[in-house]
């Protein structure tokens, strides 16, 4: 499973909407979507400094899902996935979430809710699977929690660190583990940058996301169209 | 689920997958030593020789006149680094130590958590790296300068609205990379469980010296009163008192300028609960929730959310949140120095500011306040105001 990260709303709604598309229409497996939140705790520099402007610049929850609902409409194979902060989900609600982008979305992605945390969403009313982490220091416990997760693939963080980290990854079995309890795909994230880092990690986990090098092009379409062209 | 990490409905962990074991590992240990006799007696003889623990309840005389109440200050500005911020980081360095940790990080707003850390990282031997937005390292540029004299690397923190909340995400950034070697020496009642009770923990000795104090003193006080930002030391000197229902409880948050979006820090008073840092509790947010810029004087009130203990306590009712504004906070500094000769720090004059403006209440009572810090860090605010 290949798919790329992009900022909502970033760094305009025309703009955000191309990105959106030409990802969908290359005809990768998914597509996340960033909701900015103004505090980035999981993001790098790259990210953040994106997510800082598009706060500044008010972000509006409505017209980014509903330029994913058109994108979906056109596109119904892509997988679409929220990635945003906890704050925002309850904010809006967490039955209201669902009731409103459930039938658009395969999955939401909240780096500030781990694992054990999930069920405090899920009584709330959120039914949209959300996607467990794994990270490099996972224990055989924490993996255990995630073995009946309904979320499309089990998102593998390979580095200790935020988004954009330049640090090595580790020899790891973690997830190998994940995969066979789950039955799911694993995506490697975090320090993915050229065509060689995503073969290495389709073929090591089952796939992968891009962020932070699709989010630093995000503002110049023709940069952004010539990077994700070399992955289709 | 598990009901231990939350304080009525608020708390939890709202944090990165990656930092579960090692708040796993910290909770373990912070269990086994809170009762454990060796680490106990090295945590006492620290506050008491090092620190300068028990610190005086002092009664306000001038002051007491003037208002119409007995006023007590129990004194933590005459503690060591000159706030209660050192009883919290001299029990999380020794955890460290014990876990075998040999780096400590923090946030810092006043500096005063970013001086008591470095401090406590110089007494252990520790490397120390603290985090300070630009625009609080701009307004107290000499606690800056003491954290590099005790040997911390001070980082500038340049994003968002460069204050507490902002040090706090670069410090949660650098920890989430670091935290097989690194422990985050958290200054506040905030945070992922278990950081809001270990700091209550450690903070719980300012209630329970004062609670003793006053009893030798003859009498338990009708009212006690706090600022609070996160709200350490406000819980600190509460955890005195709450089991006493004749003692009201009074906690006061930053009214800043005027309750105008972005002219205050009123997390109770104006936020609704939310999810910040680790935590759910009370927080200033927008309408689309996103977090609010919030604004204060005092640079360690400064700050949009507050510790899960006091949402709690506030929707109880057991404990009061007020607010005094920055006029009314520089009003008790100028009162409480000429007065008495004791300079507070700018948090500190806004529990003090609260008994000065509603005095009504407080009259013919005995009324506790926490000073909870000095105020030889606020000078250049002071002097900006034209004050001398």
């Amino acid at each position: 499973m290949r798919g790329f990260y992009i900022v909502g709303g970033y760094p305009d709604r025309q703009q955000f909407k191309k990105c959106l598309r030409l990802i969908a229409e290359s005809g990768f497996e998914f597509v996340e979507i960033g909701i900015p939140f103004s505090e980035p705790v999981a993001d790098g520099p790259v990210i953040a400094s994106a997510i800082h402007e598009a706060v500044m610049n008010g972000v509006d929850i409505d017209a980014i899902m509903a330029d994913v609902r058109e994108m979906k409409a056109e596109f119904p194979a892509i997988r679409a996935i929220v990635m945003t902060y906890a704050n925002i989900i309850h904010g809006y609600g967490e039955k209201r979430f669902s009731d409103d982008f459930a039938d658009i979305l395969s999955g939401v992605i909240i780096p500030d809710l781990p694992t054990r945390m999930h069920y405090w969403m899920t009584e709330k009313g959120l039914e949209i699977p959300i996607v467990p982490f794994v990270t490099p220091v996972s224990r055989d416990e924490d993996i255990e929690l995630i073995s009946g997760t309904q979320a499309p693939f089990v998102y593998y963080i390979s580095i200790m660190g935020v988004t954009g980290s330049d640090k090595k990854k580790r020899a790891d079995n973690r997830p190998e583990k994940a995969a066979k309890l789950t039955g799911k795909t694993v995506v490697t994230g975090f320090g993915i940058k050229t065509p060689e880092d995503a073969a290495k990690a389709l073929s090591a986990t089952g796939g992968y996301i891009i962020g932070t090098e699709a989010v630093r092009r995000q503002k110049d379409f023709r940069e952004f169209s010539e990077y994700i062209k070399q992955f289709a | 689920m598990d009901s231990k990490m939350f304080f009525g409905q608020y708390g939890g962990q709202f944090v990165p997958e990656t930092l579960i074991p090692a708040l796993d590992e910290l909770e373990t240990w912070y269990n086994k030593l809170k009762y454990d006799r060796k680490f106990n007696d090295e945590l006492n003889a620290l506050l008491t020789s090092y620190a300068g623990r028990p610190t005086p309840v002092y009664k306000a005389e001038n002051l007491s006149k003037d208002l119409g109440c007995e006023l007590y200050l129990k004194r933590e500005d005459l503690m060591h680094t000159g706030a209660h911020k050192v009883n919290n980081t001299l029990g999380q360095a020794l955890v460290t130590k014990y876990m075998g940790k040999k780096r400590v990080i923090a946030e810092t707003g006043a500096g005063q958590h970013g001086v008591a850390t470095a401090t406590a990282a110089a007494l252990f031997g520790m490397e120390c790296t603290v985090f300070m937005g630009e625009v609080d390292a701009r307004r107290q540029e000499p606690n800056v300068k003491r954290m590099q004299l005790l040997g911390a690397e001070v980082v500038r923190v340049q994003d968002g609205q460069r204050t507490l909340k902002d040090a706090t995400n670069a410090a949660l950034r650098e920890w989430v990379a670091s935290v097989e070697t690194t422990h985050y020496i958290i200054g506040s009642i905030v945070g992922p469980y278990p950081f809001p009770e270990m700091v209550a923990y450690f903070q719980s000795v300012i209630g329970k010296e004062a609670k003793v104090q006053c009893r030798e003193l003859g009498f338990d006080p009708d009212c006690v009163v706090a600022c609070v930002g996160g709200g350490s030391n406000a819980i600190g000197i509460f955890q005195g008192f709450l089991d006493n229902k004749k003692v009201d409880i009074y906690g006061v948050e930053a009214g800043g300028v005027s309750d105008k979006d972005g002219e205050h820090a009123r997390t109770i008073g104006m936020g609704k609960p939310g999810i910040l840092h680790g935590a759910f509790s009370y927080l200033v947010q927008t309408p689309q929730y996103q977090v609010a810029d919030v604004h204060s004087i005092s640079a360690g009130l400064d700050y949009p959310g507050i510790g899960p203990v006091h949402a709690m306590l506030n929707d109880s009712g057991r404990v009061t949140y007020g607010y005094v504004r920055d006029d009314e906070a520089l009003n008790a500094f100028q009162t409480l120095t000429r007065k008495e000769g004791i300079i507070p720090a700018l948090e500190s004059s806004h529990a003090l500011a609260y008994v000065i403006e509603n005095k009504e209440i407080f009259k013919g009572k005995k009324v506790l306040v926490n000073l909870s810090g000095r105020g030889d860090k606020d000078m250049e605010a002071i002097l900006a105001r034209g004050l001398v």
